[in-house]
């Protein structure tokens, strides 16, 4: 829990003062490197951790002037409600990031067996 | 874990990141886009706050921007400089992306954002010589002190506010398609004009007309192909004296036929579906002051084409319609005039068969002898790809547009031919609407619209001391009669453009008697007009019933215009419609059948979304049209150019025993009454097939609606099947695709007061409740009431907030 907070306030951060979306990769992937204890602790820090954030970012988006432009993603995209957007975002926020923390306590692994 | 599985896991890890980073085809980087901080969730209603101050270095003093509640910017500013520069800043702020692509449209440059697939458009763009129009209008601006000086303004003004943007802030597409936009120049300002003189003035049916001849010859073509076609009512009234000493263009002793041969297929002219405008005197006016209305038709997009702005400096205070990338005003009035424009539809393009001496293209033949060509390199930049390298030959009338056994992007362009357009020649179009936006009288009017070139436009104009006038107004090549109808002999100097003409003798009338002027793309002149300018203009429908009803009573009214510009009435379907029931035998319909043939029968002729009639007539007649024609108009696998619907028209309504009738497969002789039965019933099988039985699905709104596309026809960013009324050939000339961008009304007079309204809003971000906004309005037929402001300190209701633009550091 705890490491899924310290990944969500770093990828928080990073996320505010630059534009790059792959910091919720970028940081589960460290994460699993250098913390997991195993690949289930990565996926899972991975997934938490960026999918909360984005969850919440796209909620509050949502929430402040962000419906007309969900809704119009949302036809765009052929679904048919905008609030499915903020799911998307979530879902594709917390599959990356876990694949990705995963990844990295496997490069770990890699790399101590050598 | 072992060691396979691990790589297996990097590997899948390093694939995702790439699915999500890159764009796929037409799938966007959906990581970017998906991103919360940064993709498409930031592109959200903020937007339509209230822009704060801004420090602006370029700035020589503070301008001061007035918001109103349609988010209209009436700008304030202290010398010109300053006002087009604030005009560049705030239209980058709405419209940037739109603007953007349009000049990448205009210059040939899309497969540089889409990749390959758009590698014939651009060529084709680079071929037909946008770039180098664009660039020779761009050296006739410079030469002009002050339109240098507003074009260098204005581009500051783009770059000022793009440069403090962040990735976040980019427009919805440039994340859709994954591109940044580059520092605006001012040859955009002048491709965007370039890019609606071609939308303008680009048709051309020489092609087909040159292989239409050979198949039917002289006679016929002068029957089926008037240069006046039945029922006009010309924009210059019937029978006006022309008394200058017109120029005369030698006509060659003999005709030239063109060799080029090639597929075709028959193309209606756009322009076909219409703007109109005109201006009451105010001796036919309630309050007798002038009126003057406009609603140019063009195709419909989001981001809209226009964008609503009031202008205001020391010389200047105007309100109206901006070209995004565009300084001034294009569509206004100050508080002496109003002005509007619709398209003249003259002929200003002709194509010149070339005989090369190889096919290198070095050389060509003309006046006897060999000539040498100039050879533009085209670069195109292809997203993902190579770049494309195209060598495009310039002859003296202008780049031939593609060799001789090349397929040609358009299907109307000839291949092996090179083409002379009046918008290649160095203009200063822009020049005419610095000129308007200030302009205090008809004199100033005049002196402003003789810069403008291309594409001809009708210039109507009304003015507070009570005088209107319209000019079909451009630079006209001095030709003789029916010269460019056809393909030209390029090589023989006889058919080159024999000047011009001059603009004073242009087709033009003031305060005419019967006290309006009116456009609706019609023909400008009858046949006394001396000079020869084209022979395919709108048909007379909607001319004829603006005129109809501007003749018909006084004391108009602003209400009045706005029915007028809403009319839905179809002269042409009042002329035609009951010779057609007439000749058809009600003892051959069925049960179905009959019902419709009552609903026709009851039908007032008039195009309200809720008839069925309007879908039943529309479809009836393009059976019919396609039934006498299809059979005569084909050779092989080429179309012949159709005659025209009002000549077709004309035809059934004066040649009862045509041998067109006739249908030519089969091995009976047919009457009009035999093709009337049968195209009535083709119209019903289809209409059941497209839309069931008979019943509310036929309602013109359902049955036809109208789309208001994505400017890059992304899904979902569009307004689909808008429920609309009107067609057209009424003056609410609306179809799938068409319609009214901008309707407009101005009132004269001390207090002018103006109406408007267009199909969109005044952002350019679709998650803006000001991107579409005014759509079920502008269905509606509904007006705002346009909110001309004296000073920035004025005090009403509509204002909603201020923006100070402060100069300095």
């Amino acid at each position: 829990m705890i490491a899924s907070a310290i990944c969500f306030v770093l990828m928080l951060a990073l996320q505010l003062v630059t534009p790059f979306w792959w910091w919720i990769m970028a940081v589960p992937l460290v994460y699993g490197m250098w913390k997991s204890r195993s690949a289930w602790e990565g996926v899972r820090t991975g997934m938490f951790s960026a999918g909360a954030l984005w969850l919440v970012m796209s909620l509050y988006q949502w929430l402040f002037g962000g419906q007309q432009i969900a809704e119009r993603m949302s036809a765009m995209l052929g679904a048919s409600q905008g609030w499915l957007m903020i799911f998307i975002t979530t879902l594709l926020a917390a599959l990356s990031a876990g694949v990705a923390g995963s990844s990295g306590y496997g490069l770990m692994e890699v790399w101590k067996s050598k | 874990m072992n060691r396979l599985k691990l790589l297996l896991l990097a590997a899948v890890t390093l694939a995702l990141f790439y699915a999500l980073h890159f764009k796929h085809g037409d799938l966007p980087p959906l990581g970017k886009l998906f991103n919360p901080f940064a993709g498409f969730w930031q592109n959200n209603a903020a937007s339509d706050e209230i822009l704060t101050d801004q420090q602006l270095p370029e700035l020589q003093e503070t301008v001061e921007i007035v918001w109103d509640d349609r988010r209209v910017p009436h700008v304030f500013a202290k010398n010109a400089r300053d006002l087009y520069f604030a005009q560049g800043y705030l239209t980058a702020r709405d419209r940037l992306w739109q603007m953007e692509f349009q000049t990448h449209a205009a210059a040939g440059r899309l497969a540089e954002i889409v990749g390959a697939r758009a590698l014939e458009h651009d060529r084709y763009r680079r071929r037909i010589g946008m770039v180098y129009a664009a660039e020779n209008a761009l050296k006739a601006m410079q030469v002009e002190e002050e339109s240098r000086l507003v074009v260098e303004a204005y581009t500051e003004g783009v770059n000022a506010w793009m440069r403090g943007l962040h990735a976040k802030d980019l427009p919805l597409e440039y994340k859709i398609l994954d591109y940044e936009p580059e520092p605006w120049t001012p040859i955009k300002c002048a491709l965007l004009l370039k890019q609606m003189a071609w939308t303008l003035s680009g048709y051309s049916a020489d092609r087909s007309m040159s292989l239409t001849r050979s198949a039917l010859g002289e006679e016929l073509m002068q029957r089926l192909y008037p240069q006046y076609p039945p029922g006009q009512d010309p924009i210059i009234p019937t029978a006006t004296p022309w008394s200058f000493q017109p120029s005369v263009a030698r006509k060659p002793g003999q005709e030239f036929h063109s060799t080029l041969s090639g597929a075709t297929i028959n193309m209606e002219r756009a322009s076909n579906e219409g703007s109109n405008n005109w201006a009451v005197a105010g001796s036919k006016t309630a309050n007798g002051y002038p009126l003057l209305c406009n609603d140019p038709h063009l195709a419909l997009t989001l981001p809209s084409i226009w964008y609503e702005m009031q202008l205001v400096a020391p010389e200047v205070n105007v309100y109206g319609v901006t070209l995004p990338g565009t300084p001034g005003v294009i569509i206004g009035f100050n508080q002496q005039i109003a002005w509007g424009v619709t398209n003249a539809g003259s002929d200003v393009l002709d194509w010149f068969e070339i005989k090369f001496k190889d096919e290198n293209q070095a050389e060509y033949f003309y006046d006897g002898a060999w000539r040498s060509t100039q050879q533009r390199i085209e670069e195109i930049k292809v997203r993902d790809g190579a770049t494309a390298r195209d060598t495009v030959t310039y002859t003296h009338h202008g780049p031939v547009a593609y060799r001789k056994h090349e397929k040609p992007f358009n299907d109307d362009t000839p291949s092996g031919a090179a083409m002379r357009w009046v918008a290649h020649e160095a203009s200063r179009e822009m020049q005419t609407f610095l000129g308007l936006n200030r302009a205090r009288n008809y004199e100033e009017f005049v002196a402003a619209i003789s810069f403008f070139d291309c594409p001809a436009q009708n210039f109507v104009f009304a003015d507070t001391a009570g005088d209107i006038a319209i000019w079909h107004n451009g630079k006209f090549p001095l030709r003789w009669h029916e010269q460019g109808r056809y393909i030209n002999d390029g090589r023989d100097p006889a058919y080159d453009w024999q000047g011009w003409i001059p603009r004073a003798q242009v087709p033009h009338v003031k305060n005419p008697e019967r006290g309006f002027v009116s456009s609706a793309n019609q023909n400008a002149t009858d046949l006394n007009y001396p000079y020869y300018l084209g022979w395919d203009y709108a048909a007379f429908e909607r001319g004829a019933r603006i005129n109809e009803y501007l003749a018909a009573k006084s004391g108009f009214t602003p209400q009045d215009m706005m029915n007028l510009q809403n009319d839905v009435v179809s002269l042409f379907a009042q002329k035609t419609l009951p010779r057609l029931l007439e000749l058809l035998p009600p003892q051959h319909l069925n049960a179905e059948q009959t019902k419709l043939y009552n609903a026709l029968k009851a039908w007032n002729y008039e195009y309200w979304s809720n008839l069925t009639a309007p879908m039943i007539f529309n479809t009836w007649w393009r059976e019919l049209f396609e039934l006498i024609w299809s059979d005569d108009m084909k050779i092989g696998e080429n179309e012949l150019k159709y005659p025209r619907r009002d000549v077709t028209m004309n035809l059934i309504l004066s040649e009862p025993q045509s041998p067109f009738y006739d249908l030519k497969n089969t091995a009976a002789k047919e009457a009009l009454s035999d093709l009337t039965l049968q195209s009535f019933q083709s119209m019903h099988r289809k209409l059941t097939e497209a839309h069931g039985a008979f019943g509310s699905s036929w309602n013109w709104e359902k049955a036809r609606s109208t789309d208001i596309a994505h400017l890059a026809r992304m899904p979902g960013l569009g307004r689909m099947r808008l429920p609309t009324a009107g067609n057209s050939d009424n003056v609410n000339a609306i179809t799938r695709t068409h319609g009214p961008s901008w309707r407009m009304i101005v009132s004269l007079g001390p207090e002018i007061k103006a109406w408007g309204i267009y199909p969109g809003g005044q952002s350019g971000n679709p998650g803006s409740r000001f991107f579409d906004n005014a759509v079920d309005d502008w269905v509606a037929g509904k007006y705002y009431e346009l909110f001309y402001l004296k000073m920035a300190s004025d005090i009403d209701a509509r204002i909603v907030g201020k923006t100070l633009l402060r100069g300095g550091r």
